[in-house]
């Protein structure tokens, strides 16, 4: 048992120190009219000087001594009262000093048990820590993975809008410069004839007749014409085809969203699916900074599902493209009379993976790549869409302060 | 393990159990009731509408053949939840435990929850409690909708530890309990403390002792 216990056996000593004894000791003696001297319990002296032939009364605190009153001259009964009263003071403070040395030890040990609980709390909190790292590990691999199908995807769709853009452009190249080619060809033919009027020129103005020389002469200026006009035709469609080649051209640069509609329009256009009309209301617009090449694709890709929700409609429709200078930006508009969609459809319209026609199909890109492009440019999409009636992309991008 | 110089062996003795199950009344009833050698008054600490904060104590004590004054200190602990660390420190450090528990039909998970922590309590402050003496005492039989007693026999029938009856109030069955947790802790110690060989204390002689009644002539 250590000398902290609340339950030791408290010793006299221990309860009243010498101060109080010498505080209770003079008036008790004085009370009892004689000699008095305070033993703990193996008669040692605590305080006053016993006499040898001291008469002593017991001083029992729990079941034993814990010390004596000494006197020889007190009369035995006052002697007694007297160490009932010492007995009472003794008994009152124990009562005091074990309650408070109890209060002290059940706060220690709820103390210690607190540092225990404390411990445990730090134990499971590095635990949590742990585990939270590693699930931000595989969340940040996931999303890594995902990141890279994305792109995959994204690559795919680039891949095969461009394919498709070719395809298109092969064609608008192919036939101006079939008949370019087939001009050429009568045109050698007319040079032929002059070199004939060289072995005729004694024969004179007949031969330039026979020859139909006047004709050719009319003729070849027209096919000459005809084939400016087709190179320039050519001209402008590569010009279209360089700014779909920027699209991986780093922002920013102040462009015109209009020019960017018509180039667009212009490659969506050529050639224009049966059926399906395209028509344009562009406003002024102030510049704005952006990144071109991405939003050409943007809108190329809006403007060919519009076209192709008419062409699945079954009916022939109009596909009209919008631009307004709005307060705090430039609002553009697509609507096509075409098939609609479905709330379902529209909810998961923007999903990544999310297409209602097999991936590549020839639609370019995805809305939710469209999405991530006017995200980038701090834009805003938004999908109006009534099944049967059509659809209303309506994008909006915030003017550069 | 058991106080012990030359001259003396204190046991403490702990009455543990729910709030208001009777644990005082156990006490005050031994002291009216037991007669041995040395008998010191009821120390009640301090309570608060009767209900223990800190602990009671009763001191008994006799002297063995041998001269050696055999002293024991029967504590209660404050049964309400609320005084756990007190209970912990009260507990601490006994040799011998008596769970009160109170018989009331209503009372039965209150009993439950602190014989749980009685356990659990013995393990923090390091008492043994596989091995520690002890005896369970089911209260306040008189009451109408107590537990029928074959009932509780049935349940605590697996269980080591002796099960008494008592009705506090009228002092009936106090002294058997006691009896009880006093031949456990004599079995117990015998050996370790000499008690037959070095003092002469048989288990009955120890007994008589600390209740304080002749020992019946053999
Ligand atoms: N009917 C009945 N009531 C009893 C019995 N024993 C005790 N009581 C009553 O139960 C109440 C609580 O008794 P205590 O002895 O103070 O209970 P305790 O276990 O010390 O209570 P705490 O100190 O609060 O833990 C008192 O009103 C007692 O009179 C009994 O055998 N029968
Ligand atoms: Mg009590």
């Amino acid at each position: 048992m250590s000398t902290s216990d609340f339950d030791r056996e408290w010793r006299l000593g221990e309860l009243f120190d010498a101060a109080m004894l010498a505080r209770i000791g003079p008036p008790l003696a004085e009370l009892l009219g004689a000699d008095l001297a305070i033993l703990d319990r193996d008669g040692r002296a605590l305080w006053g000087m016993p006499a040898p032939d001291a008469t002593r009364e017991a001083l029992i605190l729990e079941l034993e001594p814990a010390g004596f009153l000494a006197s020889a001259a007190a009369r035995p009964p006052q002697l007694r009262s007297a160490a009932r009263m010492f007995t009472a003071l003794l008994r009152a403070e124990a009562r005091y000093r074990m309650a408070s040395a109890l209060h002290l030890e059940a706060v220690t040990q709820d103390f210690e048990t607190l540092k225990l609980e404390h411990s445990r709390l730090l134990a499971s909190e590095a635990r949590y820590r742990k585990l939270s790292e590693e699930l931000e590990a595989r969340v940040a691999a996931q999303v890594a993975t995902l990141e890279a199908r994305q792109q995959m995807l994204y690559q795919a769709e680039k891949l095969a809008s461009v394919g498709q853009l070719a395809a298109g452009m092969a064609h608008e190249i192919n036939n101006p410069l079939g008949f370019v080619s087939s001009n050429l060809g009568s045109f050698k033919l007319y040079l032929d004839k002059f070199a004939a009027l060289h072995a005729r020129l004694a024969e004179g103005e007949a031969a330039w007749q026979s020859l139909d020389l006047d004709f050719v002469i009319e003729d070849g200026a027209e096919l000459l014409a005809d084939c400016a006009n087709g190179l320039a035709r050519i001209g402008r469609i590569v010009a279209d085809l360089k700014s779909f080649s920027n699209v991986d051209r780093p922002p920013t640069e102040r462009a015109n969203l209009n020019a960017c509609l018509e180039h667009a329009v212009s490659v969506a256009s050529s050639p224009l699916p049966p059926g399906v009309t395209l028509k344009t209301a562009l406003h002024p617009l102030p510049l704005l900074a952006c990144n071109p090449g991405h939003l050409n694709l943007v809108f190329l890709s809006l403007i060919k599902n519009g076209m192709q929700a008419v062409q699945d409609s079954g009916r022939p429709g109009e596909v009209s493209i919008r631009s307004e200078a709005a307060p705090d930006g430039i609002t553009i508009r697509i609507t096509d009379t075409g098939v609609g969609m479905s709330p379902a459809q529209q909810e998961r319209a923007f999903e990544p993976f999310y297409t209602t026609r097999a991936i590549g199909a020839g639609t370019g890109l995805g809305l939710s790549t469209a999405r991530n492009i006017v995200l980038a440019h701090r834009g805003r999409i938004v999908l109006d869409s009534t099944p049967g009636k059509g659809t209303t992309v309506s994008l909006f991008f915030p003017g550069t302060p | 393990m058991p106080e012990q110089d030359n001259t003396s062996l204190t046991f403490k003795l702990v009455y543990y159990g729910p709030a208001q199950s009777g644990k005082t009344t156990n006490l005050l009833r031994l002291h009216d009731i037991l007669s041995p050698e040395l008998k010191g008054e009821v120390m009640i600490m301090e309570t608060k509408d009767d209900r223990t904060l800190f602990f009671d104590l009763l001191p008994l004590g006799f002297r063995a053949p041998s001269g050696l004054l055999t002293k024991l200190r029967l504590f209660t602990v404050p049964g309400q939840v609320a005084h756990d660390g007190t209970r912990k420190a009260v507990l601490s450090r006994a040799d011998g435990l008596v769970f009160v528990a109170d018989s009331d039909r209503t009372q039965e998970t209150n009993n439950g929850e602190a014989f749980q922590s009685m356990a659990d309590n013995c393990h923090r402050v390091g008492l043994d409690f596989e091995h520690i003496p002890l005896v369970v005492q089911f209260n306040k039989r008189d009451l109408p909708n107590a537990v029928p007693e074959a009932e509780i026999r049935e349940r605590w029938d697996a269980a080591p530890w002796p099960v008494r009856f008592a009705t506090a109030l009228s002092g009936n069955g106090v002294e058997a309990t006691f009896e009880a947790l006093l031949r456990a802790l004599y079995r117990r110690h015998v050996d370790g403390l000499g008690l037959a060989t070095d003092h002469r204390l048989t288990e009955d002689a120890f007994v008589a002792g600390v209740l304080g009644r002749t020992l019946e002539p053999q």
